[in-house]
């Protein structure tokens, strides 16, 4: 999402002709965007059009077989997870991913001993994970294990262990996933709290109205390539996207949600 | 926020304040230091009450609360289970040999080198090893450990080979003077103790809370900027140093040492079994499973010298199908949820 040279410093990311191939298949190929400071970027696609594995890659899960990965500048292509945290990128896993065994608290902790603002003090560390836990409202859960949260805490303990590193880049993959529709509205101030702290966000979403009401900018994903990207109301109404990505299942569900109210 | 979330942090939020002293206490509480030392201070006086049998088997009880507990570290806390632990008991058992016979090294510079070298070891294949994982990696700990003993059963002009290795321990060609059995107790007392403050140490520490992430899921901690290649080495490497300072001082103890006895499997599955059957990544169950499975395979064998393995095995099975997490995880768990029941307990972690 280049603004064309709105943007006079460096963006928090710029992907250049990133890729990735498994075998006989293209996960990815040629993806080249880059994210402003304090930026939204959502991304939507299909099941399989890339959306983790493009995360992945920026985080270090995975190593991109082809493209560059920059970090305020930085070249980080193909660095470790933890280099990558610790330059200040923080990630949520689709399948939430809690340190069963650990308090919500200390599962918090980690991140703060680790982060790239990194303490050693245990004390200090536990003190700023409730701080964190407040933030995004598990304070009353701090001593729970993560196994006791419901789904819907689980998805913010998620959010809670990402911003405890304190991220200059937040990668959410799918934080609204198997939220029930109530649930969803709190989740959504959260995000723009951040936002408006300042945070740099790329979200990859399948609810559209989570898409919607978060991103500055959309960006496509169809079969590992940029189908467009823009404005949200401008990229959901591209009938290129109705037609070659979201199909009759969108409409259908417009639909659905219109015959519900 | 949901009303059903809402409904449970009203009311519980009040209690935030109140628990949040409690936990964090949890980092810093004095009792188990205390205790440790009192137990420490318990097992001296004991000494001085026990016939020579007895000591014997105490101090072989305290041999096996330092290696179960060392297993902990990389097989309990990181999740990693070694099948190969043994190796490094046999290094250090070996090196301590090699260096008192061949050059006549004194015993307590020849333990610390076996130490050293146990852990350089570890530090060394714990590079390549730790990239499997689950089964692999157990079997890969364990060929590394039957290797290392074909290895020095075919250096003979070096460790003996098959035909096995005596440290010279008395008259003027020893190096170090036998220790006997009191001495030995003590020796493997502070083994344990050491053993067991490690375990301590990390538990909760930093480096603890990263290796129970790593054992939860390696991904999630290294996005959570954990460095997990040098966390899991590390655990491997403390685990290996350990191990081969047990090993140093059990083959001085035993005097001769042959390639079957220092490398061999069972030691490794005993320190799995101790502390699965105690409670693995806890500092409490390595050690109460050693002392409980030592003492009982020791009151079998008096008792019932034929079936001795049979009964224990028996024992050791229902054990594993009861409390498959562990007895102390089990106590924790109990008396958290209120619930004591050994049948919903196999049924929560039926697999």
């Amino acid at each position: 999402m280049s603004e064309g040279g709105a943007a006079p410093e460096t963006p928090v990311l710029d992907v250049r002709g990133l890729g990735r191939r498994f075998g006989g298949l293209q996960a990815l190929a040629d993806v080249s965007f880059t994210v402003p400071r304090g930026r939204t970027l959502g991304i939507i696609g299909p099941n399989g059009a890339g959306k983790s594995t493009f995360i992945n890659l920026v985080t270090g899960h995975i190593r991109p077989t082809s493209g560059r990965v920059l970090i305020d500048g930085r070249d980080m292509t193909g660095a470790r997870p933890w280099s990558v945290a610790r330059a200040g990128v923080a990630r949520t896993f689709q399948i939430v991913k809690p340190f069963r065994g650990m308090t919500v608290r200390e599962n918090v902790a980690v991140g703060i001993l680790y982060g790239p603002e990194g303490t050693g003090i245990m004390s200090h560390a536990l003190t700023a994970a409730d701080e964190v836990l407040e933030q995004v409202g598990l304070g009353a859960l701090a001593d729970r294990p993560p196994g006791e949260l419901t789904v819907a805490d689980a998805r913010r303990l998620e959010l809670a262990k990402a911003l405890a590193l304190r991220p200059r880049l937040l990668l959410l993959d799918e934080v609204m996933a198997g939220l029930r529709h109530r649930e969803i509205e709190p989740s959504l101030a959260l995000i723009s709290s951040l936002k408006k702290q300042g945070m740099t966000i790329i979200a990859v979403e399948h609810v559209m109205k989570a898409i919607l009401a978060i991103s500055d900018e959309v960006l496509v994903l169809h079969r590992g390539r940029v189908l467009t990207s823009g404005e949200p109301d401008a990229v959901l109404s591209d009938p290129r996207v109705i037609e070659a990505y979201l199909g009759h299942r969108y409409v259908k569900r417009q639909r659905a949600v219109s015959r519900d109210a | 926020m949901g009303t059903s979330s809402a409904d449970v942090s009203t009311p519980a939020r009040v209690a935030t304040t109140t628990a949040r002293p409690r936990a964090e206490a949890r980092w810093r509480r004095p009792l188990p230091w205390a205790a440790g030392a009192l137990v420490v201070l318990a097992c001296l006086g004991l000494q001085t009450q026990l016939y020579t049998g007895q000591e014997r088997t105490v101090t072989t009880i305290f041999m096996f609360v330092a290696l179960a507990q060392a297993w902990n570290i990389i097989g309990g806390f990181t999740g990693y289970a070694s099948f190969g632990q043994v190796v490094f008991f046999g290094l250090g058992g070996y090196t301590t040999a090699v260096v008192m016979y061949h050059w006549q090294w004194n015993f307590w510079l020849a333990l610390v080198v076996s130490g050293l070298l146990a852990a350089a070891f570890g530090a060394l294949i714990g590079l390549p090893l730790l990239r499997l994982k689950g089964h692999y990696f157990a079997i890969a700990t364990l060929g590394v450990a039957e290797g290392m003993r074909e290895v020095v059963t075919n250096l003979p002009d070096l460790t003996g080979g098959g035909a096995g290795i005596s440290i010279p321990t008395v008259g003027p060609g020893a190096p170090t003077a036998y220790l006997g059995n009191d001495g030995f107790y003590i020796l493997f007392l502070l083994l344990a103790a050491l053993a067991v403050l490690s375990a301590g140490l990390v538990s909760r520490s930093k480096f603890g809370l990263a290796l129970r992430a790593i054992n939860q899921d390696e991904a999630a901690a290294g996005s959570m900027g954990i460095n997990t290649t040098l966390a899991k080495v590390a655990a491997f490497t403390l685990s290996g140093f350990l191990v081969g300072l047990v090993g140093a001082s059990y083959a001085f103890q035993q005097v001769t040492i042959f390639p079957e006895r220092l490398f061999d499997v069972d030691i490794t599955v005993l320190m799995v079994v101790m502390v699965v059957i105690g409670g693995s990544g806890t500092v409490l169950g390595p050690l109460l499973g050693a002392v409980a499975l030592q003492y009982l395979s020791e009151y079998l064998r008096q008792h019932y010298t034929n079936l001795h393995t049979f009964i224990l095995g028996a024992i050791i099975i229902v054990a594993v199908i009861l409390l498959p997490q562990g007895v102390v995880n089990y106590a924790r768990e109990a008396a958290r949820t209120r619930d004591f029941s050994l049948l919903r307990n196999v049924r929560r972690y039926r697999l």
